[in-house]
């Protein structure tokens, strides 16, 4: 199933941090090749983009038109599904949420699941987290583990599978009733999340219209969503 | 075979047709469909490419691509979708019905599936399709006004034709040259959502009309004869029994 590899954020700088942590999750893959050799994989393959996004405050490491990779055909491509490398609307949502309220991340701990490029981490620990720990594919599945008392979970683009979708509501019951966490969920209206029973426990907090650019890259999306989950187990 | 389908919205919606390289069973009662492995086809590659061109020139607001087959056809689903298909429709058909799903059935499952979906446009790659009065042989495709302009491969040289929507269109190998599906949009297309639907949801019956007595591969090309003249040319085909 889904493989997690946990980054750490702790006061360092956060893309150094983030790149790291990609390149132990690679090594994984790829024993040949050394952290360094890995390292500069990353960045000789992708462009420090900040502009064409919800939040332009925050320069993520991602696939441009001007990147070999934007053409290259994808067997070329030598490690795991770089969900990383795209920066997904949901998440834009969220960490454009979190930059706006900094109240929400201040002085708490987070966890950005399936993170994929790692920008709701990033502006969580902008605005002041406690801890922040920045998950995707990792050998040790996360979900569906015993829960640690997170204050907050984030969970930008996770809702586009049915299986996944279903684990997830599941497991977020368990963090809930266990420690009270609170679950934000950026979304940019995907059918499937639409379509999926949790959306009825959600409360909507904010919505942001997306950039030209996001729209054209994404037919039929126009708005991304931040909900707040509200799960009352019965009693 | 399995069968894939792109739908077209142009305001319009969009679908294209496909089947996977096939092989005949040893025991001559089918073709082989396990571990079949079911790519797309050229034809259905260029009914792709049409498809998300047109949408690309902003003449078509959504793409749809269709497939009728097993599980296995959500793969050639996933292709259409990263190179540019918005969303992906599996209509599910497996074993017995799946060997025996004839061009019948696929008709009626897709004007069902059109129906439902309000599709103003349907390309098709060129092998599966069986339909009169329509742009078949396209080997240029544009929108003008509220019609289709198709110029179509016929045995004389090139005919073109206006069509009014909704329309079917099947793609010639002159049409276009696909694009391959590059990895940032694969990544987007894990995202992006595939339905799943059965025949009977389009009240289509799937059963078979036909009774498959025998398959055989096509015989093997035989070495020819030369021959100098034409009376010698007489002479053979008197010898084959032929004349």
């Amino acid at each position: 199933m889904y493989r997690r590899t946990i980054l750490c954020f702790r006061g360092q700088d956060t893309l150094n941090a983030f790149q790291r942590g990609m390149c132990c999750l690679m090594r994984r893959y790829v024993s040949v090749r050394s952290e360094h050799d890995i390292k500069n994989f990353i960045i000789d393959n992708t462009e420090i983009v900040s502009a064409q996004s919800l939040t332009p405050e925050i320069s993520l490491r991602l696939f441009t038109p001007t990147c070999r990779f934007w053409t290259e055909r994808p067997e070329s491509w030598p490690f795991p599904d770089p969900y990383w490398a795209i920066y997904w609307p949901g998440g834009q949502a969220l960490a454009r949420y979190l930059l706006n309220n900094p109240e929400v991340s201040g002085g708490r701990k987070v966890l950005d699941l399936g993170c994929g490029c790692g920008a709701s981490a990033i502006a969580a620990k902008l605005t002041g987290a406690s801890r922040v720990v920045a998950n995707d594919t990792d050998p040790n599945n996360i979900i569906g583990s015993k829960p640690d008392d997170w204050d907050l979970i984030l969970l930008g683009d996770m809702f586009y599978d049915e299986d996944l979708a279903d684990h997830l509501h599941k497991w977020l019951q368990t963090c809930i009733t266990t420690h009270g966490t609170q679950v934000l969920i950026g979304d940019p209206g995907r059918a499937q999340f639409e379509g999926h029973d949790i959306r009825k426990l959600l409360h909507k907090l904010a919505c942001f219209e997306l950039p030209d650019s996001v729209k054209d890259e994404n037919y039929g999306l126009t708005n991304s969503t931040v909900w707040c989950y509200n799960y009352k187990p019965d009693l | 075979m399995h069968l894939f389908s792109m739908f077209l919205k142009f305001q319009h919606h969009l679908y294209c047709l496909c089947l996977p390289q096939i092989r005949v069973k040893p025991d001559h009662t089918g073709v082989v469909t396990d571990g079949v492995k079911h790519s797309m086809n050229p034809f259905c590659e260029i009914a792709v490419e049409e498809a998300v061109k047109l949408k690309e020139k902003k003449l078509v607001k959504e793409v749809v691509a269709v497939s009728c087959g097993p599980q296995q056809v959500q793969e050639t689903i996933r292709t259409a979708l990263a190179m540019g298909a918005d969303r992906g429709i599996h209509v599910e058909v497996s074993g017995k019905d799946y060997e025996t799903l004839g061009p019948l059935q696929v008709s009626k499952i897709l004007a069902a599936l059109a129906k439902k979906e309000q599709a103003d446009l349907i390309i098709l790659g060129k092998q599966v399709a069986d339909f009169r009065d329509s742009g078949t042989f396209a080997s240029e495709v544009n929108i003008e006004a509220d019609k289709l302009k198709v110029v179509r491969e016929v045995d004389g040289g090139l005919e073109t034709i206006k069509i009014k929507l909704p329309a079917v269109v099947t793609a010639d190998l002159r049409l276009n040259t696909p694009r391959y599906a590059t990895l940032p949009n694969i990544m987007k297309a894990k995202k992006k959502k595939i339905a799943n639907v059965k025949p009977a949801d389009l009240g289509v019956d799937v059963s078979s009309r036909l009774e498959v007595l025998k398959v055989d591969e096509p015989p093997q090309r035989q070495a020819g004869v030369k021959v100098e003249t034409v009376n010698d040319l007489v002479g053979k085909l008197k010898e084959a029994g032929t004349i």
